[in-house]
This record gives structure tokens, C-alpha cells and sequence, in this order.
């Protein structure tokens, strides 16, 4: 670590100044409207934490949001990330069949999550889509998936791991790259086995690496919104209803901009204290 | 550079895990490709029961991908965003890589601040901050231009994050001797960072091409002249509650979705073990 004020600022100034502007300021604003309301005539006035309040201790749809997030979010990262790293260890190595792999499970990331989402509510369609097809095929019920209360949300997971995963084995396979060869001969030498290779020198060395993906990935699925939007509306029931859209139904909906701000505001607020966990978890985000 | 051979029965092993893996994420594209090689018709007719005709069509045509390009202008939409795409990314490199050095190797006043601003810029839903966005974009007079579309995602906190983790790995201690040959930080970072640092750079590159690629909300409200209209929307357009195109719809995503596969596939070779990695982090 080098003490200098000048070259630091030097190197991040040009970023501090495009975050600054484009990202901070109108954070700024969202937050502030946070602490505002509007009235149906279209004036707004400070009422201090009143949003906040009334989310907190009156609002049985918002409480219903907040547990479904959570557990969504509690499942859908582990399994992303495991199936991510799974698949970039299985495919660091170069072998005849690497490339076509790893363009394969890249595949559903080229496809924009607002299509992918279409694509999966004509898949999982209760009556007529391929999902069942193959469920009869192998002599299965059929299933009601993002018709039923029980499924829906299970639904939204796994378009997500399908969507997600590929992406997430890309960092991965940028972060395998960085440990150095000379550790895998030594091993070699040793006779290690490869699962002891995979213990003891990959998971180790890939812990920066996995930091990041860990915070982005659970910083990502916090803010799912396009499935939900296009496929289920928060149903059936509200079993779908992940905190995003709640937010985006205050907006655009409801014209309640001081809810849907303070919506936001606090699924920043958990996911900052997440990110606090996985970085001392990982012990790789605050060491200088 | 000699490894264990693996035994063939693990490799195979692997082989048919992987080829598993793959059918996952494979059938519900091949159902797509083939519903969009099949002339206009009913979306479900081959989906459910299921025959060998659901994925593989009898009658096969390029008419809807033809209609797309030559009446709905597709390729208009695809020139559009890659260049959106390619000017995001030189600025975005080049910014984030440096905001990335400076956090992975100085101690300076308000770093602390600056690290928890790249954080949160990720951790906030782009649709909380879509309204005051736009009205900046349409205060500084660029509202409906390629600059509304290019600029705001200029600076992106994801790509400062994945520079700073990986500039972390290098060891100080080359800096250090390259210093005390007189070396400035500009030529450091220009001459031992970015070459050490392949893997990120090519990882970053595929990060801000696939959200520009990918971004829908923003174009929609930032621009309406048709002129500039990107992949997403153009793609999106075809599906509405009362009607929805299917042929259309699924044969521009299809089309879509190429230029970020295309460039994974060619980008891939820097993800290999032995290519980068080598020489000093040894």
C-alpha cells in the first residue's frame, strides 16, 4: 500500500466524478423523496420518517414482501453461486470439449432478463408448455407452477439460476486464472490428489474472487423486478410480491413516490448489511 | 508445464455431468430456435405432448428472420446498441481500471468514502433512481441523444469492485522496486497492472457490453426518437397484452442474443490457464 493522497485522488478521480454525478446525485434525490410525501394534487412535503414508520409498524404488505425477499434471496445465492463455481472448476482446464461447455452454460446470459422471463412463462405455461411436456413424457403429473401459491416463487428460482449461473462462472473463470501454475506443479510433485488441489490451493486463492461474486450476485437477486413484472405480478396471492416490485407498484401504480423511496431505501440498507457479512465472512474486502 | 493426466474414467465422468449441466440450459433455447425456424403459427402446437418435432422442425425457414431485418429495420436496432455498447466500454475501462488501482494500492483521504459510493452505485435498483436520472439527463440538454445512453453508465461501481480485487493480487513489492527505478504511476499501472491484469480487463469488457447490451428500462425513457432505438426495445416491442408476435419476438431475441455469444466465445481463450498468469505472480 502506497501513502499518497495525490496519486490516489489522480487515479480515481475520473471515476469519482462519473459516479458522483450519475449514480450519487440521483441516489440522493431517492432518498430524500423518501422522507417526503405527495398528495393527490401532486404537492409534496417533508414528513421526516413518517414512510418509514408506517412500513414498519402498519403495513402487513410490506412485512409479507420483506420475508419473501429474504427467503428467496437465502436460496437463490447459494445455489447460483455454487452452481457457477461447480461448473468454472470443471471447465478451467483446456480440453476438446471446454469451449463448446462454456458457451453452452454462457448461452442464457446473451438473452436480456426481460425475454428470458417471457421465454420461461411460455416454458412453465400450466396447460400447454414444454415443462409439462417433458413431466407427461416421463409419466409425471403436470405441474401448475407460477399458477400456484406453493410453486411460483421456487419458479422465479430457478429461471434465475438458469439466467444467472453462466455469468457468475465467467468471474470465476477470470479469477482461476490468477493463481499461479507454480502451486499446482508443486502439488503435483506431492502427489496431491485433485480434490486436495481443489481444497487446499483453488478455494483458498479464489477467496477475492469470490467476495465479489458473493456481494454482486446477493446485491443482484435483492433487486430482482423483470420476472416478477412480466410473469407473475406479485401473485398468486402475493407469493411472488418481492420487495422491488412492491417498490415499483408504489411508483407507477399507486403514485405513492414516498413509500416506493423508502422501499428502496431500505432494501439498500439490508443488502448493505449483507455485504458487511460476506466481506468479513470471506475476510476478502477490507484488508490493506 | 506437466500435469497429471486425469484417468480416463474421471474425464468421462465429467463428460457426462457437464453434458447434463448443458441440457439444462440448452432445451429451452433449442424450443425457441426451432418455434422461429418454423413458418408463423400457433407457439404451443409441438410443445406439449412432446414429439421429436418440438425441437427439431420438419419444415424449416428463415422467413421470420427475414421479415425482421428487412421490414422492422432489426439491423438498425443491433447498430445501435454496439455502438452504445463499444463507447461504454472504452470509457468505462479506462476509468474503472484506474478508480480500481487506486483503491487496490493507495492510502489516501476519503478512500473509505469512495470505496462505500462503488459499493451502493450497484446495490441501488436502477429504477429508484430512473426519475432524478432523467431529469439531470434532460437538465444537461442530452435527453434522446447517443450521450444520454452512453454516459451514465460510464462509471460503473461492479467493474471499480472487480479491478480492485484484482489489482490486489499483484505484489506490491514489483511496484515498489519498479518505483525506485524512477518509474511515474502512470507508466506502473500502463506497463505492469493492465498487462498483468488480461483476465479482468476481458471479464470487465464482457460486464459492460451484456448491461448495455441487455438495458431496456433506461432506453425506453431516455430516448424516443426511433432513430435511436437499441436491441432490448426493438425486441420487446413485439410482445404486448393484446397481441403478441411469437415469430417475431423469438427470432430478434434469437438474433439478439448472438453478438454477446460471438463475443464470449472469442474473449474465452484469455480465461485459460497458462495464456495469462504467468511471470511474476509466480
Amino acid at each position: 500500500m502506497f501513502r499518497s493522497n495525490r496519486a490516489g485522488w489522480f487515479f480515481i478521480l475520473p471515476a469519482f466524478v462519473f459516479l458522483g454525478l450519475f449514480k450519487i446525485v440521483p441516489i440522493g434525490v431517492s432518498v430524500l423523496e423518501s422522507l417526503r410525501q405527495t398528495t393527490y394534487t401532486g404537492r409534496s412535503y417533508f414528513v421526516g420518517f413518517e414512510n418509514y414508520t408506517y412500513l414498519f409498524f402498519e403495513d402487513p404488505t410490506f412485512w409479507n414482501s420483506f420475508w419473501i425477499t429474504l427467503i428467496y434471496s437465502l436460496v437463490v445465492n447459494p445455489l447460483i453461486i455454487l452452481i457457477a463455481l461447480v461448473m468454472a472448476l470443471l471447465l478451467n482446464e483446456n480440453r476438446f470439449f471446454t469451449k463448446f461447455f462454456r458457451t453452452v452454460f454462457f448461452l442464457p446470459t446473451a438473452i436480456s432478463f426481460a425475454v428470458v422471463s417471457v421465454i420461461w412463462s411460455v416454458v412453465l405455461d400450466p396447460h400447454y408448455g414444454l415443462a409439462n411436456g417433458f413431466l407427461t413424457l416421463f409419466g409425471l403429473p403436470a405441474q401448475p407452477f407460477f399458477a400456484s401459491t406453493a410453486q411460483a416463487l421456487w419458479c422465479l428460482v430457478f429461471l434465475n439460476v438458469w439466467r444467472s449461473a453462466g455469468y457468475w462462472m465467467m468471474y470465476f473463470l477470470a479469477g482461476l486464472q490468477n493463481i499461479p501454475e507454480s502451486l499446482y506443479q508443486a502439488a503435483d510433485i506431492d502427489g496431491a490428489s485433485a480434490w486436495t488441489k481443489t481444497r487446499k490451493i483453488t478455494l483458498p486463492l479464489l477467496s477475492r474472487t469470490f467476495a465479489f461474486v458473493l456481494v454482486a450476485n446477493t446485491a443482484f437477486n435483492f433487486l430482482t423486478f423483470a420476472p416478477v413484472y412480466i410473469i407473475t405480478k406479485g401473485g398468486p396471492r402475493g407469493s411472488t410480491n418481492l420487495l422491488m416490485y412492491e417498490s415499483y407498484k408504489s411508483a407507477f401504480v399507486n403514485l405513492d413516490m414516498g413509500r416506493a423511496s423508502a422501499i428502496t431505501t431500505i432494501l439498500l440498507g439490508i443488502i448493505l448489511i449483507f455485504s458487511l457479512f460476506e466481506f468479513k465472512w470471506t475476510k476478502a474486502g477490507f484488508e490493506y | 508445464m506437466m500435469r497429471r493426466y486425469k484417468k480416463p474414467l474421471v474425464l468421462a465422468a465429467e463428460f457426462v455431468l457437464l453434458t447434463a449441466i448443458s441440457l439444462f440450459f440448452i432445451l429451452p433455447i433449442l424450443w425457441i430456435v426451432a418455434s422461429a425456424l418454423r413458418p408463423s403459427g400457433p407457439l404451443y402446437t409441438y410443445a406439449n405432448p412432446l414429439t421429436l418435432q418440438t425441437f427439431f422442425p420438419t419444415t424449416v425457414t428463415f422467413d421470420n428472420f427475414v421479415h425482421i431485418f428487412k421490414n422492422l429495420h432489426f439491423g438498425r436496432a443491433l447498430l445501435n446498441s454496439l455502438l452504445v455498447a463499444v463507447a461504454t466500454i472504452a470509457i468505462s475501462v479506462l476509468i474503472c481500471s484506474m478508480a480500481g488501482f487506486g483503491l487496490a494500492k493507495f492510502a489516501f483521504r476519503g478512500k473509505n468514502l469512495f470505496f462505500f459510493i462503488v459499493l451502493i452505485t450497484f446495490m441501488v435498483p436502477f429504477e429508484s433512481i430512473v426519475i432524478p436520472l432523467f431529469v439531470l439527463v434532460k437538465r444537461l440538454n442530452i435527453d434522446n441523444t447517443y450521450f444520454a445512453l452512453i454516459l451514465p453508465a460510464a462509471g460503473n461501481g461492479l467493474a471499480i469492485f472487480l479491478f480492485r480485487q484484482f489489482f490486489s493480487e499483484v505484489p506490491t513489492e514489483i511496484l515498489e522496486a519498479a518505483r525506485i527505478d524512477g518509474a511515474s504511476w502512470i507508466r506502473i499501472f500502463r506497463k505492469i497492472i493492465l498487462p498483468l491484469s488480461i483476465p479482468a480487463i476481458v471479464t470487465v469488457i464482457v460486464m459492460v457490453f451484456m448491461f448495455q447490451w441487455n438495458s431496456l428500462f433506461w432506453p425506453l425513457i431516455a430516448t424516443h426518437s426511433s432513430r435511436f432505438e437499441v436491441v432490448q426495445v426493438a425486441i420487446t416491442a413485439h410482445r404486448s397484452t393484446e397481441d403478441t408476435s411469437w415469430a417475431n419476438l423469438f427470432s430478434s431475441a434469437i438474433a439478439g442474443s448472438l453478438p454477446p455469444v460471438i463475443l464470449f466465445f472469442f474473449l474465452q481463450k484469455y480465461f485459460v490457464r497458462g495464456i495469462s498468469g504467468t511471470g511474476l505472480k509466480g
